[in-house]
């Protein structure tokens, strides 16, 4: 995985875009931008560009050392298919974990010098929330690597989710209420349990992470002082960390229980 | 112990019976083949031993564990050759050896298997550029460290030429001095006659026939035709060759006599036609090939 180019370039450019936006947040009429600033600056971007990667790192991990007859070798020795799966959940998450934590540091390191400030903590944070992020949708591709053999099937579902969770996803509400309400749970508005679900989607959760932690947003169905606490930044933090593990679970479990 | 132990072992995908009630007991320091067509359900067997495939019915064992219970433990002792394998392109040689090693918890030296395998020249280059026969030789080598008490070869001499094949043959020999039990599966005979103690055959799912080769050729139809030349090959002496305890068929086929009868049996027939007077010319014997004895074995519909 490493020496391949094209991740390479894909790594390279989440640390580009960080990067990228450290310096562009001054021009676009930020005086003396934050750290705080800065996330929710880069949130349109990140939530596009950090999935995408995930998911290109992580839907073809199993299924194409399976279809090609890697996996073949690699198990006729004496591995366990956890080591497997964790050593490759682990090592994709991990490098866009690290592009992502080297391109924060520097776009926030540009943000501090020489109009605004830095803030450790901050940085550190967002970092983790950013890592978080990355990692979902890592282990989201590796589960749909462990449930099939055929590399086109992965590369369509991978797509699929790309497109359902990141380009519709935030479209869907009124078809949502419109759906609950011919179902006549609803009454024009979300109740809180459809809230709930509604933003338990990664990018969803991740966007209310960076509004409540970082842009200090407090209103709203979700941070306004009248929501309920589980729909909260918290909460949507402890999900996010679901979101990293849960996936990889699951696809490891499937591809404990099903023949090469 | 028996280095492999099968029990009512099946494999059903769907409608299509890959195996069908397999017992199979290989022992230990033996060299076993594992003959058949493509696709008679071997590689599903040697699947099922390394967990790749769950077996649908049945056990399988190796050195008394569970294949799928106890999975690492099994490929532990193992050393295997597979079928259908890639080598990682972008790692050399020498990496797939230390990744092999690292896996069995040894230290090799890169350079010595290498020389063994045949690949020396080419073990710091990338494993994307080998040949088919480097590669082969590769797995060969992975497949060596750590001294596997069991050497599991799946289509192990496919890729290599004539001489790859021979030094392949002398390697299982080396490994099976040392201890190690090998089990050889193909469907190129020569190649399983040439190295196995015994051989098991596999036709459509099922085990045909297990024996020594010796005792599988001694139960194939007809046993050794023995042809005799003779100076007068009359219908006479064919009643002093009948009389002969043990031979099956004797009858004269262009001016020599052709004798059907087992191996043991055949200077017992020689010292008959000289007390006879018959002055034996030349004669020459047929073994049945174990090429006959396997289409005998997976006629359509088998034994």
């Amino acid at each position: 995985m490493w020496g391949s180019r094209r991740t390479r370039w894909l790594l390279g450019a989440v640390a580009f875009a960080f990067i990228a936006g450290g310096y562009a947040i001054v021009l676009s009429g930020f005086p003396e931008p934050s750290s705080a600033d800065y996330a929710s600056y880069m949130v349109g971007v990140v939530a596009l560009l950090v999935p995408l990667v995930g998911l290109l790192l992580g839907h073809r991990t199993i299924v194409g050392e399976r279809a090609s007859g890697e996996m073949t070798l690699l198990l006729s020795l004496p591995y366990d298919r956890l080591d497997v799966v964790v050593g490759k959940f682990l090592a994709r998450a991990i490098a866009l974990g690290t592009a992502v934590a080297v391109g924060i540091l520097g776009g926030a390191a540009l943000v501090n010098y020489p109009f605004g400030s830095f803030e450790a903590g901050t940085v550190a944070a967002y970092t983790l929330g950013t890592v978080l992020y990355g990692a979902a949708f890592v282990g989201v591709g590796l589960a749909v690597s462990t449930a099939t053999t055929s590399t086109a099937v992965a590369s369509s579902a991978a797509f699929g989710v790309f497109f359902l969770f990141v380009v519709v996803w935030s479209q869907l509400r009124g078809v949502f209420v419109a759906a609950l309400g011919y179902l006549g749970l609803a009454d024009g508005r979300l109740p809180t349990w459809a809230l709930f679900l509604y933003g338990a989607e990664p990018g969803m959760l991740y966007r209310r992470l960076v509004d409540g932690f970082f842009a200090g947003v407090e209103q709203g169905p979700y941070l306004g002082p009248e929501a309920p606490w589980f729909l909260g930044e918290w909460v949507a933090a402890a999900l996010l960390v679901v979101w990293a593990l849960g996936p990889a679970t699951l696809g490891y479990l499937r591809f404990r229980s099903t023949d090469l | 112990m028996p280095a492999i132990q099968t029990h009512e072992l099946s494999k059903r995908y769907g409608d299509v019976t890959a195996v069908d009630r397999v017992d199979l007991t290989v022992e230990e320091g033996e060299i076993f083949g594992f003959l058949g067509h493509n696709g008679a359900g071997k590689s599903t067997v040697i699947n099922m031993l390394l967990d790749f495939a769950r077996p649908t019915e049945g056990q399988v064992e190796v050195f008394g564990m569970d294949c799928r219970e106890h999975s690492v433990d099994v490929r532990e002792r193992m050393g295997v050759l597979p079928e259908g394998y890639d080598v990682y392109d972008r790692l050399t040689g020498r990496q797939h050896l230390q990744f092999a090693a690292e896996s069995k918890g040894v230290e090799i030296e890169p350079m010595s298997i290498a020389e063994r395998v045949g690949i020396r020249d080419a073990v710091d280059r990338r494993a994307g550029d080998y040949s088919k026969g480097m590669a082969q030789r590769l797995v060969l080598g992975m497949a060596l460290i750590g001294d596997p008490d069991l050497l599991i070869l799946d289509e192990p001499t496919s890729g290599l030429d004539p001489g790859g094949a021979r030094r392949m043959r002398e390697i299982i020999h080396e490994e099976n001095e040392r201890g190690a039990t090998v089990f050889f599966s193909s469907h190129i005979l020569e190649q399983i006659e040439a190295v196995c103690d015994r051989v098991g055959i596999m036709h459509e799912g099922r085990l045909q026939a297990v024996d020594t080769i010796d005792a599988l050729r001694e139960s194939a139809a007809g046993g050794t035709k023995l042809q005799i030349s003779v100076d007068d090959p009359s219908e006479t002496h064919l009643d002093t060759i009948e009389a002969v305890d043990g031979v099956d068929s004797a009858w004269i086929e262009d001016e020599t006599f052709a004798v059907t009868c087992p191996s043991d049996v055949k200077m017992d027939v020689l010292v008959a036609l000289d007390a006879a007077g018959v002055d034996v010319l030349d004669f020459s014997t047929e073994e049945p090939s174990l090429e006959d004895l396997f289409v005998e074995y997976t006629r359509e519909g088998g034994q």
